[in-house]
C-alpha cells in the first residue's frame, strides 16, 4: 500500500495572504486548545457580562409584562405609523440571523475552509438572534396568546388564518428558519459533544455532554450520514436565508404605501441582512477570539475575509439605497418623490445621512488591507454597522409611515421606555445566550479543525513536491 | 464469544491502509471511528452512499404539496372569503409558504434519517466503556473487527498487529 494521493494545496489562492491556522499541533493539544474555554471554570469578566445581560433580560421580562398587561397601547405607534420598533427590531434581529447561516452554510457548499473556525460561533449568534426576533411578531400582534389562530388547525371557530396576508407567511418563515437553525447547528455541534464528554475529566460533565451527543461514536457510517445530511442541510438553508428575507421584505413591499411599494426590496433586504450580520458576527467574534485565545484558528485571515465580505455586502446596500432613491424620482408619482425627499432634506435627514455614512462610507477603508486585519478598525466599523443597519430599518419602517398620502393626517413619532426595554432587553437576552453558549458547548467546531490542519499539511507536502520535482532539474520559478 | 476486536492507529493514511489490508485479507464486518472524516474510508470500507438525498427529495415535495393543498383548501373551498374580488385560488401567494414547508419537513426528514441511520440516540455502547477508545474523538484512529468465536478473534488479532496497530483491545458483546 502506497501513501494516499496528496491533494491540491488549499491555500493557493493569491489573493490570502494570511494562513488559516497559525502553527501545527499535535491533534490531542489542539482539540484541547478549543476546548479549553468550557472544560475550565468561568471567569469574574464572564460573570459580570452575565450580571449585565441578566439585568437587561429581567427589563425585556417587566417590558413583555406590561405589553401582555395593558396591551401595545403602552407602545409609542400611533396612527399612521401604526408599525414602530415592533418591526424595526424584527426586521434587524433577523437579519442579523442571516450571516450565521451565510458564513455556515453557503461557504460549506463552496467548500470554503475558513468558514470552519467561525461558523458555529456564527450559527449560535443565529440561534438566540432568530429567538429575540421571533418576540417581536409575537408581541405586536395584540393578543399574543392568540397567536396559534395563524395555524391552520380545525377549530370549533370553523375559521382559517388568511393565507393571502404576508404575517402568515412570516410565522411560517420564522418557524422554519428557527426549526431548521437548530437542527443544523446540533448536527454540526454532534462530534464535537462527544470529543468533549471524551475529553472532560469530571464525571458530571461527562454525563451532561454524553447525553447531548447522543451516543456519537465517529463510526465510518456515522461520518458518512452525517456529512451528506450536513451538506443537504446547508443545501436547503441557502435557499431558505433568501427565501426568510425576502419574505420579511415583502411585509412591506405589497403594501400600497409610497417607499414600501418596490421591487428592489427583496435582495435589497437579503444584502442588507448579511451586512448587519456580519457586522455582528466580528463584533462577537473579536472578542471572543481575544479572551478565549483562539488567535491560532481564527487568524488575519478569517478577519480579512470577513472584512472583504462586509465590503461586498455594504456596497450592495448602497446600490439598493441609490436604487431606491432614483425610482422615487423616476416614477414621477409625487408621493413617492415626497418620501425621498423627506429622507435626504426633511426631518428624516438627519437620520438618513447618519445611515449612508454608516452603512456605506465606513466600510470603504477595507478596500485598504490593513484596517481588514486591524482587530480595533474591524470592531469598530462593525458597531457602526450595527447602528446604521437599526437606523435604516427605522428609517424604512417610520418615515413612509408618518407622511403618507394625506398630509391632514401626518404625524411623527417617538419611541416610549416599554419600546426601548425591549429593544434593550433583548440585547440584553441575546448576549445571555452567547455567553452561556461559549460556556457550555465547544465553541469552535473541533472535528472540523482537525480535518483542516489534516488537509492543510497534505497541500503543503504536495506543494513541495512539485517544488522539488520542479527546481530538480534547474527548473523552478 | 461473539465481540469486537479494536486496534489503533496513530495517523488516518495508517488506518485507511489498514482497513483495505483487512479487507484483502477476507474480514468484512469493518468499521473504523475516527475524530474527524477520512477521505476515501467509505470507498475502503466499501460502504453503500447514503440514501439521505432521496428521502430529502421526497419530503421536500410532500411538504410543499401538503401546504399547497391546505392553502388551496382552506382559502378556496372551504371558507372564501373575497376581498375586493381578488382569486380566491391564488397560486403566487400560496409559494412563500408552500417553499417553507418543503424547506422545513425536508430539513426535519434529513436531520432524523441521519439519528436513524446512525442507530442513534444510544447512549451507552460496549466501545463506549473501553477507556483507550476515547482517543477515538480526540486523536486515534481505530477499526474494528466483529468476530464470533476465539478462533475469530485471534485471527484478527493478528492481523491488526500486522497491520501496524499500536494498541489492540477486545470488547465482548453486551459487555
Amino acid at each position: 500500500m502506497s501513501e494516499p494521493a496528496p491533494k491540491a494545496p488549499v491555500t493557493a489562492d493569491p489573493l490570502v495572504r494570511h494562513s488559516l491556522l497559525e502553527g501545527r499541533y499535535a491533534d490531542a493539544a489542539l482539540g484541547e486548545s478549543l476546548l479549553r474555554p468550557v472544560l475550565g471554570p468561568p471567569g469574574p469578566g464572564w460573570w459580570a457580562l452575565v450580571g449585565l445581560c441578566s439585568a437587561l433580560t429581567a427589563l425585556l421580562v417587566v417590558a413583555i409584562g406590561v405589553t401582555l398587561g395593558k396591551g401595545v397601547g403602552t407602545w409609542g405607534n400611533n396612527i399612521p405609523v401604526a408599525w414602530a420598533f415592533g418591526i424595526i427590531n424584527f426586521v434587524w434581529w433577523i437579519g442579523i440571523g442571516h450571516a450565521g447561516t451565510l458564513i455556515s452554510a453557503i461557504l460549506l457548499l463552496f467548500g470554503e475552509k475558513w468558514r470552519s473556525s467561525v461558523n458555529r460561533m456564527a450559527e449560535a449568534m443565529t440561534l438566540f438572534a432568530v429567538a429575540c426576533a421571533g418576540l417581536f411578531p409575537l408581541l405586536h400582534l395584540g393578543r399574543p396568546w392568540k397567536f396559534y389562530w395563524l395555524v391552520p388547525y380545525p377549530s370549533a371557530l370553523r375559521m382559517w388564518p388568511q393565507f393571502r396576508s404576508p404575517l402568515t407567511w412570516d410565522i411560517v418563515a420564522i418557524l422554519t428558519y428557527l426549526t431548521v437553525s437548530v437542527l443544523f447547528w446540533y448536527m454540526g455541534l454532534l462530534p464535537d459533544l462527544a470529543t468533549a464528554r471524551d475529553t472532560a475529566r469530571q464525571t458530571w460533565k461527562r454525563r451532561a455532554w454524553g447525553l447531548l451527543s447522543l451516543g456519537w461514536r465517529g463510526s465510518a457510517r456515522h461520518w458518512l450520514r452525517w456529512r451528506t445530511g450536513y451538506l443537504l442541510l446547508a443545501g436547503l438553508a441557502t435557499p431558505l436565508v433568501v427565501s426568510v428575507h425576502t419574505i420579511v421584505s415583502f411585509d412591506f413591499a405589497v403594501a400600497q404605501l409610497p417607499g414600501w411599494h418596490t421591487t428592489v426590496f427583496p435582495p435589497y433586504f437579503v444584502a442588507g441582512a448579511i451586512f448587519s450580520g456580519l457586522a455582528m458576527v466580528l463584533c462577537l467574534l473579536l472578542p471572543a477570539r481575544r479572551v478565549l485565545r483562539l488567535h491560532h484558528v481564527v487568524t488575519q485571515a478569517h478577519l480579512d475575509v470577513l472584512a472583504r465580505l462586509m465590503l461586498v455586502a455594504g456596497l450592495f446596500v448602497a446600490y439598493g439605497y441609490v436604487q431606491e432613491h432614483f425610482f422615487g424620482w423616476y416614477s414621477g408619482n409625487p408621493y413617492e418623490m415626497h418620501v425621498m425627499g423627506i429622507l435626504r432634506t426633511g426631518p428624516y435627514a438627519p437620520l438618513f445621512w447618519t445611515v449612508v455614512t454608516c452603512n456605506v462610507l465606513v466600510p470603504q477603508v477595507f478596500w485598504w488591507g490593513r484596517p481588514r486585519t486591524s482587530p480595533v478598525v474591524l470592531w469598530g466599523a462593525a458597531l457602526l454597522v450595527n447602528l446604521g443597519m437599526w437606523l435604516e430599518r427605522y428609517m424604512i419602517v417610520v418615515a413612509p409611515l408618518s407622511e403618507d398620502f394625506l398630509p391632514s393626517s401626518w404625524r411623527h413619532y417617538a419611541p416610549t421606555w416599554v419600546d426601548l426595554s425591549l429593544l434593550a432587553g433583548t440585547l440584553g437576552f441575546f448576549g445571555l445566550g452567547f455567553l452561556l453558549f461559549l460556556k457550555l458547548l465547544p465553541p469552535v467546531p473541533v472535528s472540523e479543525v482537525k480535518q483542516l490542519q489534516h488537509e492543510l499539511d497534505a497541500s503543503e507536502a504536495f506543494a513541495r513536491e512539485v517544488a522539488a520535482r520542479a527546481g530538480a532539474p534547474g527548473g523552478g520559478r | 464469544m461473539r465481540g469486537w476486536l479494536l486496534g489503533e492507529f496513530r495517523s488516518p493514511e495508517r488506518l485507511l491502509e489498514a482497513a483495505r489490508g483487512l479487507r484483502a485479507r477476507g474480514f468484512t464486518r469493518l468499521d473504523a471511528f475516527t475524530p474527524f472524516p477520512v477521505e476515501g474510508m467509505d470507498e475502503a470500507l466499501a460502504l453503500p452512499p447514503s440514501r439521505l438525498p432521496r428521502l430529502a427529495l421526497v419530503a421536500g415535495v410532500g411538504g410543499a404539496a401538503g401546504a399547497y393543498l391546505v392553502q388551496w383548501f382552506t382559502q378556496a373551498v372551504d371558507w372564501p372569503l373575497d376581498v375586493g374580488g381578488r382569486p380566491l385560488h391564488a397560486g403566487p401567494v400560496f409559494i412563500p409558504i408552500a417553499f417553507e414547508t418543503a424547506v422545513l419537513s425536508a430539513a426535519s426528514a434529513i436531520f432524523l434519517g441521519v439519528l436513524i441511520g446512525c442507530g442513534l440516540p444510544r447512549v451507552t455502547h460496549p466501545f463506549l466503556g473501553l477507556e483507550p477508545f476515547r482517543s477515538a474523538s480526540i486523536d486515534g484512529f481505530w477499526v474494528s473487527v466483529a468476530v464470533d468465536d476465539d478462533a475469530g478473534g485471534a485471527a484478527a488479532d493478528a492481523a491488526l498487529r500486522e497491520l501496524g496497530a499500536v494498541k489492540v483491545s477486545r470488547v465482548e458483546e453486551g459487555g
